[in-house]
């Protein structure tokens, strides 16, 4: 018979390298003659969004038209370091670098002429004023290195947060697990892009799901068995059901715009809450992942 | 605000969905020369002899790259340098790159990958870290087979157990797990214009691939470009370097365009995996429902390489209480070597493993409780002036109750 259960988890994770790693990130922003502006960043954006947010972020400092401002990002060359695109951090970090050499070179326009009208008439007076046109950008989180014997001290900055509400239906006779739907709520400060964030927090269930009932790479004294997907499976379509996504937005003071990362910690409380939705519905706790539908049905059998 | 909250249609999607959007593969240039590696297929030993004067006089290959025609370091590492860019001698887990093999086309590399001969002494391995941890167990790592291990220790962990009215101890074990991203991992070196050697990679990271370049080839970084194509996905396994350094090489000595391109299965057997954790749990509750004693004990198989161990360890001990208040804690997480495949970063990296235990604890012993689980967790989730394990102070933006707010709102559950 399938039964149906609901779980619950919740979840912080504290962004940036942390404990006093070197966090830094550098952007750097220039008004060209033809009245673009050029933002070089180290931003790699691996399909999350770190492009989209870098520049949403500079328009909304630099306080122009979306068509003339481009990112350059993809030629080491070009760009100062920014760190990796990781730790969920390029939103906070990088951020924080694109908002400061924006806040410099809007503060250098506004020398030049408090109204802005023509960008290719403001560069030329610039220029004539003798103002900076090209102006770099930092920023370096802090962090402290934890005593390794207590642990104490303060590892990462800033920390999001999450909880989710998983329903899941599972047939007491095969151990199969459906997941029916998902609620998750996300604090990530405030979200620079709806749509990509809301992206993320689907994208990440899925994954989630992945990892609670499907995903294990079985190694054999230390040789991969699964090494394809025909054989390492993870979600498809028909596995991801209806997911509903929702920011609250506690805005982090230090976050450009009130921002913070989001990309790791959405994916977080879904495997739990699944867990947890298992036991409600069949009365069972399984303590290794992933909950595949012999070890379910197994724990059924023993609880019998 | 006029940028910031308002969804922009990001600026890559075009490339994307029309196809224009270029990986690396897509890279092709004139008399462009292909390489790649032949791997260890065992997991611990040492190298005895390799084929390398027969593979020379296959038809098609240009090239065979042994570690002592590496010009300059021949390891790399995000934090140690220990993961050879070719072996020198000793192996420590399946998918070790042991020669380098340069053709002129992509059927002779393949041919030429399938006669190499390697003829080593096989060691006995360590593949649990319940080995790992014996005292006449083999050492994997520099000294030790412990790479890293942090303790966190707040108020007094008896006295919260005594507290406690529920007590509740049980063992969690999490799976080692892939990226699965979409695109297997490809890289093309050659030669630019003003002398310096451009690689095309998809990386989280090109600053630091530039460092391991300009490292592996014994040059100053401002001799190396790294082009950032479009990323087919990456979830840390595009943290650690992979195809990057072999390209470069092959072009420093070839002086032409490279191109090494990765099967799936390669790519699984090459990028680090998730860690898998145990995770020893022994949590308790006062009679108001407030958690007052967590001991835990946390061992992650980091297998071979060190890559983000002690990372990945460190986070799984900040985050093991979850996001509540426990005014009592004895926590100790270790990151143990064994000949396994290495693990490292992997989206939420350490966090992610934790909760099993963490969330798990939580609803058994709201059911001990006799309460909601949802209400458990809102009434011990932190607030802003909150102390965390590590006695860290939250000073802002603590969204936790407002997200269980929430989820109470729309399953209509009293809080």
């Amino acid at each position: 018979m399938k039964k149906r259960g609901v779980g619950f988890a919740s979840i912080f994770y504290g962004t940036g390298y942390g404990n006093g790693f070197p966090d830094e990130s550098r952007a750097t922003a220039e008004i060209k003659e033809d009245g673009s502006i050029i933002i070089y960043v180290g931003v790699s954006d691996v399909g999350s969004g770190g492009l989209s947010i870098m520049w949403q972020i500079a328009i909304e400092t630099l306080g122009v038209n979306k068509e003339f401002v481009k990112i350059k990002h993809n030629n080491t060359s070009m760009m100062h370091d920014s760190g990796t695109a990781a730790a969920s951090r390029q939103t906070y970090n990088t951020g924080n670098a694109v908002l400061d050499a924006c806040s410099k070179l809007k503060k250098n326009m506004m020398l030049a002429s408090e109204e802005v009208t023509n960008l290719k008439v403001l560069y030329k007076q610039m220029v004539t004023k003798r103002i900076e046109t090209r102006v770099e950008g930092y920023f370096k989180a802090t962090t402290k290195e934890v005593n390794l014997e207590t642990g104490q001290g303060n590892p990462y900055w800033p920390y999001t947060f999450g909880a989710q509400m998983v329903t899941v239906e599972v047939d007491d006779e095969t151990g199969k697990v459906d997941i029916l739907d998902i609620v998750s709520v996300n604090d990530a400060g405030k979200i620079v892009n709806p749509v990509l964030a809301a992206g993320q927090a689907i994208g990440g269930c899925a994954m989630g799901i992945g990892y609670a009932i499907m995903e294990e790479v079985f190694v054999n004294k230390g040789e991969i068995k699964n090494r394809n997907f025909s054989n390492y499976i993870i979600p498809t379509s028909k596995d991801v059901p209806n997911i509903k996504s929702y920011f609250v937005e506690d805005i982090e003071g230090t976050g450009p715009y009130g921002a913070k990362g989001l990309g790791e910690p959405v994916m977080i409380p879904t495997a739990p809450a699944i867990i947890n939705a298992i036991y409600d519905a069949v009365g069972v706790r399984i303590y290794d992942l992933p909950a595949t539908c012999d070890k379910v049905l197994l724990a059924i059998k023993n609880n019998a | 605000m006029q940028a910031v909250g308002v969804n922009y249609t990001r600026p890559d999607v075009y490339g994307k969905i029309s196809g224009k959007a270029v990986y690396p593969d897509d890279i092709e240039f004139e008399g462009m020369l292909y390489a790649g590696v032949k791997r260890s297929t065992i997991a611990y030993g040492k190298v005895l002899s390799i084929n390398i004067d027969e593979i020379k006089q296959l038809p098609g290959v240009e090239y065979v790259i042994d570690y002592t025609m590496i010009p300059g370091a021949i390891s790399h590492g995000v934090i140690f340098k220990d993961i050879p860019i070719l072996v020198k001698d000793i192996v420590k887990r399946i998918g070790d790159c042991l020669i380098l093999i340069v053709t002129n086309d992509k059927e002779s590399l393949k041919n030429a990958l399938k006669q190499v001969k390697v003829e080593y002494e096989e060691y006995e391995g360590v593949f649990t870290v319940d080995d790992a941890l014996k005292e006449d167990a083999p050492i994997i790592g520099d000294g030790s087979n412990i790479l890293y291990d942090i303790k966190i220790k707040a108020g007094n962990i008896d006295e919260g157990f005594k507290e406690a009215l529920h007590i509740t101890e049980n063992l969690y074990c999490s799976q080692m797990t892939e990226h699965a991203f979409l695109q297997p991992e490809a890289a093309v070196a050659c030669y630019d214009d003003d002398g310096t050697l451009k690689v095309y990679v998809a990386t989280q990271y090109p600053h630091y691939d530039r460092e391991e370049v300009a490292r592996c080839l014994n040059v100053s970084e401002d001799k190396v470009k790294i082009i950032n194509t479009t990323i087919g996905g990456a979830f840390g396994a595009r943290e650690d370097i992979n195809p990057q350094c072999h390209a470069a090489i092959a072009t420093y000595i070839s002086k032409k365009p490279v191109k090494v391109l990765y099967t799936r299965e390669e790519s699984i057997i090459s990028h680090s995996k998730r860690h898998p954790m145990k995770m020893h749990y022994k949590t308790g509750v006062t009679k108001d429902g407030k958690l007052c004693a967590l001991k835990a004990r946390i061992y992650g198989d980091t297998g071979a390489y060190a890559s983000w161990g002690m990372n990945v360890l460190r986070k799984a001990a900040v985050h093991a209480t979850g996001p509540y208040v426990i005014p009592n804690v004895d926590i100790q997480a270790l990151a143990v070597y064994t000949n396994n495949p290495y693990s490292g970063a992997m989206r939420g990296f350490g966090a992610t493993q934790v909760p099993l235990a963490s969330e798990s604890q939580m609803d058994i012993l709201a059911e001990k409780l006799n309460m909601h689980p949802l209400k458990f967790r809102y009434i011990n989730s932190f607030e802003v002036g909150s102390n965390t394990a590590t006695g860290q102070k939250l000073v802002s933006s603590v969204g936790i109750k407002k997200c269980i707010e929430k989820i109470a709102e729309i399953a209509e559950i009293k809080l």
